[in-house]
Order: structure tokens, then C-alpha cells, then sequence
């Protein structure tokens, strides 16, 4: 079940609220981590950065994170994924199911991946109808949290992605010795049953509107105009070569950008065959818009074999495309391309408020 | 090719590491020897025979004799592959290419330099003779071993993956050795080994080659950000790619 199938039930957002002690939400994990038969995984500290993994006590949750490396995108979509299995007996061939289906709890999720979720469930779900995605997420629960920390590389306030009320089962806020929950679906509610819960009082949920709209305000990187607005940006400046090519000198065609991107989805196919010949799967995994041979087709054709027509090709997407096929940006301001760009030029805000500027001066 | 096709292993100048890896498949090598026959391993068998479709090349050409024998290899083989970094593109032997080669024979021999017959330049076998597969990696992944030799038995084109380390190291979640003050040249070598350097705590150093079209200006840019000179930049372009660098830029010119 999905949080968006009980988005206008009564458990709405205000009178949904409830205060519970930081100690019962670890009983509530730990109690998820020994009896649900389902993983739970939230933000870890991992080497140097934090990551999504798999949970072995509610004690390990760096819910102070600013950013993951990964989003929760890849407990959805994961980086590698076994479609089918195949075999052959006595010449025919039988063929099996080969993913594991099951759904995930995720822990800690901020509200700029919840809106990223949302995205990508438009595009699986409501369009594609992938089924190995539409089993993983609605046998899913997602526990988001309101950011404490954020990111340099960050812009979600200006995507409108720095804080949410839908995409979620519950939504956490740290509001310094407790925590405030927002219930966002049925399953969300039945959680917190058997917890020591009360209803948030009318200072506490000020609070919560107060962290919000602080933390609007923390962000170092910014579009200088609204989103809505780069579609047509986009468009007017689709041929503005010279301008592509200066970004695109600098860019090493790595795929890191699309690679850590919450809201990327394209996958390759690929068969691998057992030695014997007679068995194996059909795996897919990730691809990505910059990496040479994405977009190649038969014949060894490449229709955006120059660097500057992949690198516009993703801005065009992110602002233009989608937004054409499914009303949505599908950018929600993480930071992570910028991040993760050695060569300094993957920052969406860099190049759209540089269109702007041109546009606009 | 036949039902069970003959193949052959050959060492040319390297370590012999990729060999061993096929050595060390393990349980796979039983699965390997059911649908292979080998004719030839030093490796792994004191028997040889030149009755063989498939051989397995190890090692850079740096003899004229070398070439000759590389030659009469191919004239037997119905398949030639490239097993390993030295074989595939030159790999480490090339790093001397651009060395005064009086030099590097004194150091590595001393005295008896005057008695090494070999040729100024560590070269890959695709210098002297026609290549049909190839696998690289310093040493080889097992996994792409089978995969390249399954394929090959099943008729079906060999294709290495055009993408740098750096897919799967975002995949696997590393952190990038530059936000550790590191360098790395994942960005423009060819991926395929799971970025498996990164993930044990070093960086890349090019062992799989560089991939088709590297985005060498850009990347020299970032090295340069990083605070390294030229002669720096070209000793980490050297390692691996003493061979292939030189090629490449000759290749691009003539376009
Ligand atoms: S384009 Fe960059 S900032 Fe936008 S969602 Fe993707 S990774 Fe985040
Ligand atoms: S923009 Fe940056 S991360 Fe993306 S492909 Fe280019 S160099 Fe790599
Ligand atoms: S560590 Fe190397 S391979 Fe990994 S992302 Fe960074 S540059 Fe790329
Ligand atoms: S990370 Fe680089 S050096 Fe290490 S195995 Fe892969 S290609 Fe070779």
C-alpha cells in the first residue's frame, strides 16, 4: 500500500501529529529491525560519508546526515537487478522471475528524496508499469525525516524539496528532546499503536512549522527564479551551442552525475550467459545520460556522440522533458551531481542561473 | 568452432598473473575444462600440443623473436585473445616506452645490458598480429574471463564495457579518492572491474586502459586543480598507458 492511495483519507497532516519520546522511536526501530520480516536500512556513517545500509540497531542512525552518498532510489531500482532466470531441459527453455521483490523500511529519508520517490513512482508505476518497482515500493514503508543538516552543494529550497507534507508513511522532526510525527498513511498510523505516543499540543507543531521555515533559509546555493520557469528557459536556449560546449570542454563524460541522481532512471539490459550455455539471467543496471555509449544504437550509430549534446541533454531532461511528459521538474536540488563531480560542473544551479543571466541581463 | 574446442595458453612478457587467475577459478575452472579442452597451460600442465582453435596470449611483444613466435600462433589459432593488461595494450612494460632505452636495460641489468636483444618499445600483441577478444586488467577479473570465453563458445561477438571506473564505483558507493585528497584515474579508464581499488581504500590506476574516448583535457584540467605539474601528470598516464596514450593521440591526429 502507498502512501499515495490514502493521501486525502482523514489522517491528514495538523490533527495527524504526535509527540513521542526519542527513546520509543528507537524501540519502534529496533522492535522493526527484530520482527518485520522486511529489511529496515536508514543513514550510516560510512567511510568518510553516510550511505543508506542496512540497519542493525536503531543506535546506529546518523539522522544528523546532510546527504547520502546513494538516495533510497536503489532499494526501489537497484544499481543491478536479476529481471529473469533462464534454463533449458532436454531443449526447451523455461524461464523464471529472477528479482527479489520484497519491500524495504527506510529509515530517514528527507524530504527531497521523498519527492524524488514521488517522481519516479509517477514514471514507473503510473506510466511504465514496472512491476518489479511497483512490488518493491508498495510493500514499502518510508520513515522521512525533516533535515537538521544541510549540504553545501544543496538547493531543494529553491526545487521546493527542503521540506514535504505527502510521500511518506511518517515523517519525523527532531524538535530537541523529542520527536514530533506526522502520520502519512494508514500503515504510518498502525506503527505507532503500540507506542507510548501523545498528540502534539499547538507549541510543539509551531515548532515544527518554525524548523521548516528556518531551515528554508539555510541554503547556500539557490536558483535565482522559480522552477517553473526553466522549462521555457530551456527551450529558448536548446541550440544555444556555444554555451553547451563551454561546460562540456570541461567534463569528463564519467556518469557520476546521472550515477548519484535520486531522480535518474534509465537502466541497461545485458544477458549473461553460463559457461555451459544453457543457463543464465537477464540482469539490468544503471545507465547514464553522459556515458559515451548511452545513447549508440544498432549500426554503431550515436545520435548524441558529442559531449556537448549529452551534457545539454541532461539539463534538457531534468528541466524540459520530463516536465513535458509529466509536469514535474525531475530535479529536487540535492546537490549530490555537484558533489560528485570531480570536474566541477555538473551544479544545476550554475547552469540554469547562468541561462537566466543571459537571458535576463 | 567445435563442440569442445582446443585451447592454448601462451606467455609473452609479464608476470604471469592473469594466467594464475584462471588457475585460481576454482570450482569454475571444472565448470572451464567441460566445455574447453586444454591443450596447452604452462602454467597448470606439463603436456603442449600446437593442435588448438583458441589461445589465450599473455604478456607484450619486446623481441623480434617475440613476433615471430606470436606470428606462427596465429597462423594456428582460429581465435586470438588478449589475456591480460601487457597483451591487451602493452600494460606496465610500456612504461619505459618513452625511456632512453640504453638506460633502462643498464639499470635492469646491469653489466649483461649488452647481452639484451629487445626492441626500444613494450608493444601489445595487436601491434604484430590480429586480434579477435581481448581482456584486460592487471591482473584479468575471473568473472570477465568466463564471460569473454562463454561467448566465444556461443559465437556471440565479444564487447568490453565502454564506461570509466567511476559507474561503478558511484554504485558501489566509495568515496571518491579526490574528496580524500587523493587522485585517481577512474574517470578516464575503462570499467568493468567494480572499481575494486577505490572500494579496498586506494584510487585507480589504470590497469583496464583507458576507455574509447577519454576525455583527456578535461581530466588533465582536473589534475591540475589537484596541484599536480606536468611531469607528474604524465607519470600517472605512464603506468599503464605508456603504449596506449601515444597510439591514441597518433590515431586522433590522422583523423
Ligand atoms: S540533478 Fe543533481 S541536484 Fe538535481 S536531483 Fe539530480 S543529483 Fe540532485
Ligand atoms: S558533469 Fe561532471 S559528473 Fe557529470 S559526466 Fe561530466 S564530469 Fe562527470
Ligand atoms: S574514486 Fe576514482 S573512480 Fe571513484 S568516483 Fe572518484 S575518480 Fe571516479
Ligand atoms: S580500479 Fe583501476 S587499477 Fe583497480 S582494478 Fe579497476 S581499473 Fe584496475
Amino acid at each position: 500500500m502507498t502512501v499515495r492511495a490514502v493521501a486525502d483519507s482523514s489522517v491528514g497532516r495538523v490533527d495527524g501529529m504526535k509527540t513521542l519520546a526519542k527513546s520509543e522511536f528507537e524501540t519502534l526501530i529496533d522492535g522493526l529491525i527484530d520482527d518485520d520480516p522486511r529489511s529496515v536500512v536508514g543513514p550510516q556513517r560510512r567511510s568518510g560519508q553516510y550511505v543508506f545500509e542496512e540497519l542493525d540497531s536503531a543506535a546506529d542512525l546518523a539522522l544528523e546526515y546532510d546527504l547520502t552518498a546513494l538516495s533510497p532510489k536503489k532499494y526501489l531500482l537497484p544499481q543491478y537487478e536479476q529481471l529473469l532466470t533462464y534454463e533449458r531441459t532436454d531443449g526447451e527453455y523455461e524461464m523464471h522471475a529472477g528479482t527479489d521483490t520484497e519491500g524495504v523500511i527506510i529509515v530517514g529519508v528527507h524530504p527531497y528524496d521523498l519527492a524524488a520517490i514521488e517522481h519516479l513512482d509517477k514514471v514507473h508505476i503510473d506510466t511504465m508499469g514496472d512491476e518489479p518497482y511497483r512490488k518493491r515500493r508498495e510493500d514499502s514503508l518510508l520513515i522521512g525525516l525533516t533535515m537538521q543538516s544541510v549540504a553545501p552543494e544543496s538547493f531543494a529550497a529553491s526545487m521546493g524539496a527542503a521540506t514535504t507534507d505527502s510521500g511518506y508513511d511518517l515523517l519525523v522532526t527532531d524538535i530537541g528532546d523529542r520527536f514530533v510525527v506526522d502520520i502519512g498513511s494508514f500503515e504510518g498510523n498502525e506503527l505507532l499503536a503500540d507506542l507510548d505516543t501523545h498528540s502534539a499540543s499547538h507549541s510543539e507543531v509551531q515548532e515544527v512549522r518554525r524548523i521548516e521555515d528556518d531551515l528554508r533559509g539555510r541554503f547556500e546555493r539557490e536558483l535565482q527564479f522559480p522552477p517553473e520557469e526553466l522549462p521555457t528557459l530551456l527551450a529558448e536556449h536548446y541550440d544555444d551551442m556555444e554555451f553547451w560546449e563551454s561546460y562540456a570542454e570541461q567534463c569528463l563524460s564519467c556518469g557520476s552525475c546521472n550515477m548519484v541522481c535520486p531522480t535518474c532512471y534509465c537502466f541497461q539490459v545485458e544477458t549473461v550467459r553460463d559457461l555451459g550455455g544453457d543457463s543464465g539471467y537477464q540482469q539490468r543496471s544503471w545507465d547514464g545520460c553522459l556515458l559515451e555509449e548511452f545513447a549508440s544504437v544498432a549500426q554503431g550509430e550515436n545520435f548524441r556522440e558529442e559531449v556537448a549534446q549529452r551534457h545539454r541533454h541532461r539539463f534538457m531532461r531534468k528541466g524540459l522533458y520530463v516536465y513535458e511528459r509529466y509536469g514535474d521538474v525531475s530535479c529536487v536540488g540535492c546537490g549530490r551531481c555537484t558533489r560528485h563531480c570531480v570536474a566541477d560542473v555538473a551544479d544545476p544551479t550554475d547552469v540554469y542561473n547562468d541561462l537566466w543571466e543571459a537571458t535576463n541581463a | 568452432m567445435t563442440e569442445r574446442p582446443r585451447v592454448a595458453f601462451f606467455d609473452f612478457t609479464g608476470c604471469e598473473g592473469d594466467q594464475l587467475q584462471v588457475v585460481n577459478l576454482e570450482e569454475r575452472l571444472f565448470d572451464l575444462v567441460e566445455v574447453v579442452e586444454v591443450v596447452s597451460f604452462r602454467e597448470a600442465m606439463s603436456e603442449h600440443s600446437d593442435d588448438y582453435e583458441i589461445a589465450f596470449i599473455e604478456g607484450s611483444v619486446v623481441t623480434a623473436h617475440d613476433e615471430e613466435r606470436l606470428a606462427g600462433i596465429r597462423e594456428n589459432a582460429d581465435v586470438v585473445v588478449a589475456l591480460g593488461s601487457c597483451a591487451a595494450f602493452g600494460g606496465i612494460n610500456a612504461i619505459r616506452n618513452d625511456q632512453d632505452f640504453e638506460t633502462v636495460t643498464e639499470r635492469v641489468y646491469g653489466d649483461d645490458a649488452d647481452m639484451i636483444e629487445a626492441n626500444p618499445e613494450a608493444r601489445p600483441i595487436e601491434s604484430v598480429v590480429e586480434v579477435d577478444a581481448t581482456i584486460p586488467g592487471c591482473p584479468i577479473d575471473r568473472e570477465e574471463f568466463v564471460q569473454v570465453v562463454t561467448g566465444l563458445i556461443r559465437g556471440v561477438e565479444p564487447t568490453l564495457p565502454n564506461h570509466p571506473v567511476c559507474v561503478e564505483c558511484k554504485l558501489e558507493e566509495n568515496e571518491c579518492a579526490f574528496h580524500r585528497d587523493e587522485i585517481c584515474l577512474g574517470p578516464v579508464t575503462r570499467g568493468g572491474c567494480g572499481a575494486d581499488c577505490v572500494g579496498e581504500g586506494t584510487h585507480c590506476w589504470g590497469c583496464r586502459g583507458m576507455v574509447d574516448t577519454p576525455s583527456e583535457d578535461a581530466y588533465t584540467a582536473v589534475l591540475e586543480e589537484h596541484g599536480l605539474d606536468a611531469e607528474e601528470i604524465v607519470e600517472q598516464y605512464q603506468l599503464y598507458w605508456g603504449w596506449q596514450r601515444p597510439e591514441r593521440a597518433t590515431q586522433e591526429e590522422a583523423q
